[in-house]
């Protein structure tokens, strides 16, 4: 259970670390590509999939 | 093969392939989004419009993948801004110049390593690859061959043990764990990267060494010290340490070492570089290293998304179906050329499409050695244009423009690599 | 599309960071509806008799989780054996679920008891797995003209509930590893930890309910993928290999060939291991086949489940790829329904011979021959 709340933690933070990627990102390919790994992570971080 | 069999999932699978290579080649996207755009027309033709909640699934295939693969990414940058990664390539040339044999084993060795930690050839292209490349070009490797021995060194590296991950992919098709694939993989890579390093690079190195020990390369000279900046020191080890124990205590003591998984323990390893070495900002290097991970983690996320396709409309079936079609003798040829040609969509696509089928082909000998051997020639397939993440990357961090003429010097070695996998296959029971 | 000219901008991140929001809002829409998939989904119709109860009835630990499942008990007016029949242990082996909802509405107990928990694990119906596109949902239409909803699950625990599952997983009661995702799958997971994962916990709660109901026979319904050998099968633990081999030759007798498998020693977190090993029951457990979870499958979506008709498979048959005899062979859910519902009534009837005071009557089933062709709806109520 402590587990699961450390791995919640840490899909938190690749979330924020994809976000500023998404920023800085000089092609808008890359940037898309940023985005579309966002998508699951999100979905996981908020326990719906 | 007959109309009824190929109508309609040959026509689609036709498609999709075309889709993947025309957005990704014609009209220069990422693989990752061509992969996207690929599933999305496959569903459209086969009247599943476009169905958002089936794609998005499919990329949960591989969520804890893309978080090992960020995780390990972070704790290579990390080994790098202190300093460690450039200081121990410093060490081992000074040490070994003279001994080209030894440099050759440890330049490949070095190559390896990243891909063998994080179960990624470009994270062993981006990091290792970067950092020794100066080194071997001014060790008079040419420029081409450089690239290629990175390529493929980061390769067997991405196939060696402890983190293969198209072995893992294939092992879970049939419910095998991944337990007791160390020496098997062993037995895959070693001689293959000795062979490599051999027609690569050791050449060159003994040309080099035969200049003499006097060091009147200047240049190497003041690049040496500069990447030795930082001293070799145990403490400085400390990142690689905690790995070690983390990593090898869960898998060696499963009963009695907390089982915190790869992404946790590649952090907590990370974190243990703030201890030791050059200063750094773990937040960029953090982000740097998702930003280097972002598109093999795309590329995930649109395989997952391409296969959800396959299977939905039956395109997986016909494929799976039509390999094992194949007869017995023709299946070593389809294993060793379809594997690869595959890989064009990446190899952890391959491994998941075509390894599962092939092992279940195979079924009845050692599933260890043989999913051990797909998962090695499936790793080829990261050479495979448009994907070729090993390939490409390689070409980028040595500077050559062409990557075909990269993918020229790769095939003898890429060719000995296919025929020892099936070699291995054929013998899986002689382990 | 996105030529090199069209720089990326912090304008266009917010935009695509917006579309990534949007996508996953999409997705979880659908998602969520697997969660929550209203009253009409997954509903029962007890037969008269029933008694409703909960499985934290048995082992509190599970009240307010989303382990805690229903259970319902019949009790036959002459006094008997127990029975006890799990359906959805695995969510995407629809024959097995659906056959426990068809003893639920149809039993009709004269003596014994019937146990029946339709949906034993809950946590697996709430999602489909990753890159199997299976649809969410399958029905049956009722004599009556109500069309009759199940969700299509998946082999393990929701990662929502269960999460990050270990590289491997040490099996408590044994110290077996096994892959990490089987720590997810209730059949890993026998006789299950009180203080352990959910599904450990969930199957603690079984091994509690067999223990405080005296269970004499308990059967788990699965299914299994025409490229595996264990299909139409019964899987019995030693102690049930009398009963299991009597009921297989009734089955020959009645034209349902069936196989016998004794349950592996060394397997270890399976039901018929742990539950015979730890208690006096009988435990058994039973496949029939279903193309809707295999590897060599075709177009995925409900017609394969309801039908189990493949060209895939059909190749693969001709290849010579299976251990059935595909091509003459019926694959329509209710023909797999009715072979788990004609096993199970035989288990029943059979179970007095082996253990004394033991016996069970059970009316009302419908035969394996009214199933196979009058399909599943005629037997389930509007």
């Amino acid at each position: 259970m402590i587990l699961t709340w450390v791995y919640w933690a840490i899909t938190v933070f690749v979330i924020v670390l994809v976000v500023r990627s998404l920023y800085r990102e000089k092609s808008l390919r890359e940037q898309f590509v940023a985005a579309m790994v966002l998508v699951p992570l999100l979905l996981r971080v908020l326990f719906i999939k | 093969m007959t109309v009824e069999w190929f109508w309609p999932e040959g026509f689609y699978t036709l498609v999709m392939v075309g889709v993947f290579a025309l957005a990704s080649f014609a009209f220069r996207q990422p693989i990752a989004v061509a992969l996207a755009i690929a599933a999305i027309v496959g569903a459209l033709i086969s009247g599943n419009g476009v169905p958002v909640d089936h794609l998005i699934e499919g990329a949960f295939g591989y969520l804890d993948t893309i978080l090992i693969i960020v995780c390990a990414m972070i704790f290579m940058k990390t080994v790098q801004h202190i300093g460690l990664m450039e200081s121990a390539a410093a060490w081992m040339i000074r040490r070994f110049r003279v001994l080209p044999f030894r440099l050759t084993m440890g330049i490949t060795a070095l190559l390896m390593l990243p891909g063998m930690i994080t179960g990624s050839s470009s994270a062993a292209v981006l990091t290792a690859g970067a950092i020794v490349t100066p080194t071997l070009l001014r060790l008079g490797v040419p420029p081409v061959k450089a690239a290629a021995a990175i390529a493929l060194a980061a390769i067997y590296g991405m196939t060696a043990p402890p983190i293969n991950i198209p072995a893992m992919i294939i092992g879970g098709g049939i419910d095998m764990p991944y337990v007791g694939f160390g020496i098997p993989l062993l037995i895959c890579t070693v001689p293959l990267a000795i062979f490599t390093g051999m027609l690569l690079v050791y050449p060159s190195l003994k040309q080099s060494a035969a200049i003499g020990p006097g060091g009147e390369d200047k240049e190497l000279e003041v690049e040496l010290d500069r990447m030795a900046r930082v001293r070799l020191t145990p403490r400085l080890m400390l990142p690689f340490l905690v790995l070690v124990v983390l990593l090898g205590g869960e898998r060696l003591f499963p009963q009695i070492a907390p089982s915190l998984g790869m992404p946790l323990a590649f952090l907590l390893a990370a974190a243990s570089g703030l201890l030791t070495g050059q200063k750094w900002n773990p937040m960029e290097a953090a982000t740097e290293a998702v930003q280097a991970a972002l598109p093999v983690a795309g590329i995930l996320v649109g395989v997952g998304m391409f296969i959800q396709i396959m299977t939905l409309t039956g395109v997986r079936g016909f494929f799976v179906v039509s390999a094992l079609a194949l007869p017995a003798w023709l299946l070593y040829v389809g294993i060793a050329t379809s594997l690869p040609l595959f890989g064009a969509v990446s190899a952890y696509g391959s491994a998941t499409v075509l390894g599962v089928p092939f092992l279940l082909a195979l079924l009845g000998r050692d599933e260890i050695v043989v999913g051990s051997a797909l998962s090695l020639i499936a790793g080829l397939g990261d050479l495979m244009p448009p994907t070729a993440l090993a390939g490409l990357f390689a070409a980028q961090v040595v500077g050559v423009k062409n990557y075909f003429k990269v993918l020229k010097v790769c095939l003898l070695p890429a060719v000995v690599t296919a025929a020892w996998g099936i070699l291995i296959i054929i013998g899986a029971d002689w382990f | 599309m996105f030529e090199k000219r069209y720089l990326a901008s912090r304008f266009s991140a917010t935009l695509l960071l917006l579309g990534a929001v949007a996508v996953a809002a999409i997705s979880a829409h659908s998602y969520l509806r697997m969660h929550h998939p209203g009253p009409d989904v997954d509903r029962v119709v007890p037969r008269e008799g029933f008694v409703h109860k909960r499985l934290s009835d048995y082992f509190q630990g599970l009240q307010d989780t989303p382990a805690d499942t229903d259970v319902y008990v019949q009790e036959g007016e002459q006094p008997g054996g127990t029975l006890l029949v799990l359906g959805g242990t695995h969510a995407n082996e629809p024959a097995g679920v659906v056959a426990a909802v068809v003893l639920l509405e149809n039993a009709d107990v004269k003596r014994g008891r019937l146990i029946i928990a339709p949906y034993a694990n809950l946590m697996a119906r709430t999602h489909t797995f990753p890159q199997d596109a299976h649809p969410q949902t399958f029905g049956f239409e009722t004599s009556g003209g109500v069309r009759r909803t199940f969700r299509y699950g998946a082999r393990t625990t929701n990662p929502v509930n269960e999460w990050p599952n270990p590289d491997i997983y040490i099996h408590p009661a044994s110290g077996q590893t096994m892959a990490g995702v089987e720590r997810s799958n209730l059949n890993r997971a026998h006789p299950g930890v009180a203080d352990g994962g959910m599904t450990e916990q969930l199957a603690y709660g079984f091994m509690q309910l067999i223990k405080q109901e005296d269970v004499d026979l308990a059967i788990d319904l699965h299914e299994a993928s025409p490229e595996y050998p264990v299909v139409d099968a019964l899987v019995a633990h030693e102690r049930a290999m009398e009963l299991a081999a009597m009921v297989t030759m009734e089955l020959e007798f009645e034209g349902i060939p069936i196989r016998l498998e004794p349950s592996p020693k060394n397997l270890r977190g399976l039901s018929h291991r742990e539950w015979g090993d730890q208690t006096d029951v009988l435990a058994i457990l039973m496949e029939t086949c279903n193309a809707s979870a295999g590897r060599f499958r075709g177009r995925t979506g409900e017609a394969l489940v309801l039908t189990g008709e493949d060209k895939a498979y059909d190749k693969a048959a001709e290849l010579g790829r299976l251990y059935v005899p595909w091509e003459s062979w019926d694959k329509r859910i209710a023909e797999r329904v009715g072979r788990h519902v004609t096993s199970v009534k035989l288990l029943a009837e059979n179970l007095e011979f082996v253990r004394d005071d033991a016996g069970i009557v059970i009316e009302g089933l419908p035969a394996y021959t009214s199933l196979s062709e009058e399909g599943v709806g005629a037997y389930l109520r509007d």
